[in-house]
């Protein structure tokens, strides 16, 4: 190979307490080149560039700068060493000039007292190269998201950096910002700088990108040209696997619809969003990230607001202004974020099961403690708690446990409808198995069961339908039996293979 | 329809809040020129000011502290103590030594704070509420809950007398220290880096910028203002009491806040606070030349400061999402991108 | 950070100390310091004595109930005290002659209550920074009440009330004692048994879950200020009837007592933990050091450094205990 290696990553694997998020994975990217990683939801994309930006240092693996080992003690060190960050979430002050952005902490000045020419004409020359068109006094609060993305990616290049990855950049800008911004990333590789390029929009991938590396369940799958290859190739790169944890599905009598939702809509999050679920059936909810499905699982449940659309419970219309009247509905909803949305940290399991439904075991206002107890404990059984006490605080347990428990607090509720927001993520195998039984037995006793999940066997195995989103809106409605690469086309929005 | 909601997303409405101390300052001025005779002339305008000079020095700092995204509570408290200081050591240092020490018992407090809040870790309100309990206290254990009196009341007159006709002493200090914030905050290196440590101080740090240094400073500042206006104060009077500025840390938070520094950092301006304190000025005035007795006017402080935070919360949760200035960046950014419920999982 | 999550955590188990030493170590110093108020003083342990420390601790003991939930809530602090305090005794004594006492104490409870509400408002329902509110909101409310008695000092005119309070029940405990003993244990039941009391918990642990788990967070919010206004107002009748005279600054400090023995009893100012029990323990210790330090002949002011210096104790053993704990 005659072209010099920016950075090579040789057999870098991490792994995090119950799962290992990369094993033994290898990336290689050459100055001045446009290299894309690509793969589902987990498959190690962040982490890897995590590892990459100093925020983690892997258990095994090297990497190599320019041909040198280097270590990435932190981000600051990586910074150093010319490794710059673009992160969705931009970190630009507001309140100050697009060019004192851009120069934060290396201002131009003159005994303390910036220098407003200086900065104006740095900030000028790095803009120039990069042929962006943004005024330098601005200020960035007022810019729109497009042109605060080109000012980070300023800030970014203003530092010399060797290599710049860019995570997820077009997820909020039009076709011709998305040029734009295509243009810029020439200036940069034109200037010797190696692009790493993190995205799930393939079609842009293989525009822009020269080479695309594939990550599948924190390894790799391969790393090719993307010349003259097609979406469709990638996506059975990204999602052939062999099917090991396949739980068997339990078959159940479905019965009659028991939640409908039409029209449900909230700008900037999803639109025109129709569901039904009947009662016995588990409907997938599947898609990328950023695809909306969380926000409409939570609009469901009240937790935030939508715009338009009716939701109906047993035929009957039901207004949803908050989490209460969901539940005064039957629906119960457990969280994708455990530890946020989850679980209360300093109080018992006991307390964390009850937490919804104190009023039923309370008289007046005042809990009795046997009727507490006993639910508590009866729930607790019921989802095989470990360790079988109700007394220690939650924060004690492991993941899977914790995880239990916010289960035992919506069962508690008696839930018509019962919304599950990747209800295995961050879950030992065992505990896996457990919970899938545990839905499997729901929805034999007539819950209706969606179920949110990144991971396309266990939407595959267990779904009786799957409904895909793409971008806020529903991409496909697929039976029972569709195959993985069917899914993963909606949910890029492939139309045609 | 227009509901409330439309009318709070709008842009007229937006940039209405956007400049609101200066539609409020002249709001206060006609009010007070229609109230209160003689209202605009430049006595009235050198006495109203020189009040208005003490709680001016005060909010120089709290400005600092607030773009700085912290709470100082403890200012009315230091000014008392750099006070007693000021005017209790008197008789053994004389007078300007006294002086002296009275600042650096400002400087000393602020380092307290910055020490509490930068080094331990404690939540600046919590931390401030402490020192301030603690430092009145101190107040009152020196004194023994009686106010000391100065050696020589023509001593202080130098603060308290127009100067050429003008001013008065403190009130020319106040402008001269409010310019100087004002060319810091927008000219200087270190003061525009305040406004990124206090937007976001982990990002701040990404670009080289030392957070904790910067927020010490700030605390250190507010304490070394609070100082100043209590030297300058008590040498006015010649006397150091352990209950002065027992409610002046409010008005000057209202004052920073109409002047359209938020609570949540990252964002103030000098001007603005100088704004919000010409019309605290303005309306002080305009009661007392109405006989409005102290208590009522605290009211009309108290209602301005709530009305405001509330409007400040409405305009950003308009929405009905969380408030941080995280989100307010989120909203600000064009309509496409999705919320950011939706994570990657973990590996 | 973006969609890049943090890996799923483990959690850390608490030391044997943190768990214990924290509730140890309060009943420990109560102890210890009675043992050295005896040897240092032979009047500290007669029953006279005793019984005054609990008459002085009675004010200040019903608005530590209140302060408790704001705490347990993680309402941080509510200043507007003073002002509820001054509320209920200028409202009391003033209203007293017109339409007597006990109708004149219950307006003066209500518009403490109306206060509080006001407060648990902004503060539940509108989001407002809690110090900031209660402070601008107790400004506010005594000037109201200022307005409404003439801003001048209020004499009452019923010294059989007085007498009523101050008068013994069983010849040994005081009234007074007895009514701050009984909201005492209603605030400890109310919290630790009911309903409002576990979702108060829930919503200073993690407001967030618990607003997932269907609980009306904004609710418990604004009660623990709309509590905490209405005993302050209780306290405040109860102040003014004692000692039958009342100015507005009748309340002053007494927010400074009440979050001293809060953050000394052990109630975390983060929210989530503490019971009404500990707080009163907290109480009582402080109590009593200021009671051996007026036997040994103390001036006030000394008091009010130890006060002062143990509430930054408190507060950063506290944080210091959580940062081991591995909490933020």
């Amino acid at each position: 190979m005659t072209t010099a290696s920016a950075l090579r990553m040789t057999g870098i694997s991490k792994s995090f307490p119950g799962i290992r998020a990369l094993s033994d994975v290898d990336l290689d990217v050459a100055a001045g080149e446009v290299h894309a990683i690509v793969g589902e939801n987990g498959a190690g994309k962040s982490t890897l560039m995590k590892v990459l930006a100093g925020v983690y240092q892997p258990d095994k693996g090297s990497i190599e700068l320019d041909g040198a080992v280097v270590r990435l003690a932190d981000p600051i060190e990586a910074r150093r060493r010319g490794i710059g960050m673009v992160y969705q979430e931009l970190n630009l002050v507001p309140d100050l000039t697009v060019a004192e952005n851009i120069l934060l902490g290396s201002t131009p000045s003159r005994l303390g007292i910036v220098d407003r020419r200086a900065l104006r004409e740095q900030a000028r020359a790095v803009l120039d190269e990069l042929d962006a068109r943004i005024h330098t006094d601005d200020l960035v609060g007022s810019l729109t998201v497009s042109q605060q993305q080109i000012v980070e990616i300023a800030k970014v290049y203003a530092a010399r950096p060797k290599i710049v990855v860019l995570d997820e950049p077009t997820s909020s800008l039009s076709e011709h910002e998305t040029q734009a911004l295509f243009r810029i990333i020439g200036r940069m590789t034109s200037a010797g700088i190696a692009v790493i390029y993190i995205s799930h929009r393939l079609r842009e991938v293989i525009d822009v990108a020269q080479r695309v590396t594939v990550l599948r369940d924190g390894r790799l799958v391969e790393t090719r040209t993307t010349s003259g290859i097609t979406a469709a190739e990638m996506i059975r790169l990204m999602v052939g696997r062999d099917l090991t944890e396949v739980f068997p599905k339990r078959e159940v009598e479905i019965g009659d619809v028991v939640l409908a939702v039409h029209g449900l809509s909230r700008a900037d999050a999803f639109d025109d969003i129709g569901l039904t679920v009947r009662s016995g059936e588990i409907l997938g909810l599947a898609g990328l990230v950023g695809a909306g499905r969380t926000e409409v699982a939570r609009a469901i449940f009240g937790l935030d607001d939508a715009d338009a659309g009716t939701i109906e419970v047993d035929g009957q219309a039901v207004r949803i202004q908050g989490p209460r009247d969901a539940v005064r509905a039957g629906i119960a909803y457990v969280p994708e974020d455990r530890k946020r949305d989850g679980i209360v940290p300093q109080l018992s399991i006991k307390d964390n099961i009850s937490l919804s439904v104190l009023d039923r075991v309370a008289v007046g206002g005042w809990i009795r403690p046997g009727a507490e107890r006993t639910l508590a404990q009866q729930k607790a059984a019921e989802l095989t708690v470990s360790p079988p006490a109700i007394a220690p605080r939650v924060d004690t347990l492991s993941g899977g446990n914790q995880q239990k428990v916010v289960f035992a607090k919506w069962l508690a509720t008696k839930p018509r409808v019962l919304i599950l927001d990747e209800p295995t993520r961050g879950v030992d195998v065992g505990a896996k198995a457990d919970i899938h039984t545990i839905i499997g037995e729901l929805a034999a006793q007539g819950t209706a069961i969606i179920l949110i999940s990144s991971e396309l066997p266990e939407v595959l195995a267990v779904s009786d339908r799957i409904v895909v989103l793409h971008e806020g809106r529903i991409a496909a409605e697929l039976p029972r039996g569709a195959a993985e690469h069917d899914v993963m086309h909606a949910a890029t929005g492939e139309v045609s293979s | 329809m227009i509901s409330t909601r439309h009318i709070l997303d709008s842009e007229a409405f937006h940039a209405l809040v956007r400049n609101r101390v200066v539609i409020i300052l002249v709001a206060t001025l006609v009010l007070g020129a229609t109230l209160v005779p003689g209202f605009l002339d430049f006595r009235t305008a050198s006495l109203g000011l020189d009040r208005m000079a003490t709680l001016g020095l005060l909010a120089i700092g709290l400005t600092v502290v607030l773009i700085a995204g912290q709470l100082d509570l403890s200012g009315g408290a230091i000014l008392a103590l750099s006070g007693i200081a000021t005017i209790g050591l008197q008789e053994s240092l004389g007078q300007i030594p006294a002086a002296l020490v009275g600042l650096g018992v400002g400087i000393a407090a602020g380092a307290v704070n910055g020490f509490l809040v930068v080094v331990l870790r404690i939540n600046s309100l919590v931390a401030t509420l402490a020192s301030m309990l603690f430092f009145r206290a101190l107040c009152h254990l020196i004194t023994e809950s009686r106010p000391v009196s100065g050696i020589d009341p023509l001593f202080g007159l130098v603060v308290s007398r127009p100067i050429a006709g003008t001013f008065t002493g403190r009130t020319l200090l106040f402008f001269a220290l409010i310019i100087l914030l004002h060319l810091w905050l927008t000219r200087s290196v270190a003061g525009r880096q305040l406004f990124a440590v206090g937007s976001n101080p982990a990002s701040a740090e990404a670009s080289g910028i030392r957070s904790r240094a910067y927020l010490f400073g700030a605390f250190v500042f507010s304490g070394t203002m609070a100082g100043v206006a209590g030297v300058i104060q008590s040498l006015s009077v010649n006397t150091g009491s352990p209950v002065f500025g027992e409610s002046i840390v409010l008005v000057a938070i209202a004052a920073v806040v109409i002047g359209g520094t938020r609570l949540e950092g990252g964002r103030g301006s000098a001007l603005g606070t100088l704004g919000g304190l010409l019309t605290i000025a303005a309306l002080t005035t305009a009661m007392e030349y109405q006989s409005v007795p102290a208590y009522l006017q605290d009211i009309v402080t108290g209602v301005i400061l709530l009305l405001l935070i509330l409007l400040d919360r409405t305009v950003s949760s308009s929405q009905r999402r969380e408030v941080t200035l995280a989100a307010l960046w989120r909203r600000a950014r064009s309509s496409r991108s999705s919320r950011k419920n939706e994570r990657t999982p973990a590996p | 950070m973006n969609a890049l999550a943090s890996p799923p955590t483990r959690t850390v188990e608490r030391g044997l100390f943190s768990t214990y030493g924290a509730r140890l170590g309060l009943p420990a110093g109560i102890v210890a310091t009675m043992l050295v108020g005896s040897l240092l003083s032979d009047r500290f342990l007669t029953l006279q004595n005793l019984t005054n420390v609990l008459i002085n601790m009675s004010i200040v003991g019903i608005i530590v109930v209140g302060m408790t939930f704001v705490f347990v809530t993680r309402g941080l602090a509510d200043l507007s005290v003073p002002a509820t305090v001054a509320v209920g005794g200028l409202l009391v004594l003033g209203l007293q002659p017109s339409i007597g006492t006990v109708p004149a104490a219950l307006v003066g409870v209500l518009a403490a209550g109306i206060a509080g509400a006001v407060n648990g408002w902004l503060v539940g329902y509108a989001g407002l920074n809690p110090v900031i509110t209660t402070l601008a909101s107790g400004t506010i409310v005594l000037g109201i009440a200022q307005v409404f008695v003439g801003g001048v000092i209020v004499y009452g005119s019923d010294p059989e009330a007085q007498a009523f309070l101050t008068g013994r029940v069983f010849g040994v405990v005081p009234v007074i004692v007895l009514i701050f003993l009984a909201i005492v244990s209603a605030g400890h039941l109310v919290l630790s048994r009911t309903v409002i009391g576990r979702w108060s918990y829930a919503v200073g642990s993690n407001p967030f879950a618990t607003e997932a788990s269907a609980v009306p967070v904004r609710r418990v919010r604004a009660f623990a200020f709309l509590l905490t206004g209405t005993l302050a107002g209780v306290s405040g009748v109860l102040l003014g009837v004692t000692l039958q005279t009342a100015r507005p600054g009748i309340g002053m400090g007494y927010e400074f007592d009440a979050i001293t023995a809060v953050v000394v009893g052990g109630v975390s100012l983060l929210g989530g933990s503490g019971t009404v029990l500990y707080a009163f323990g907290g109480l009582l210790f402080v109590q009593l050091l200021t009671n051996i330090m007026v036997l040994q002949g103390v001036a006030t002011e000394p008091q009010g450094i130890v006060k002062g210096a143990l509430i930054a104790g408190a507060v950063a053993i506290d944080i210091a205990l959580r940062k081991r704990g591995g909490r933020e």
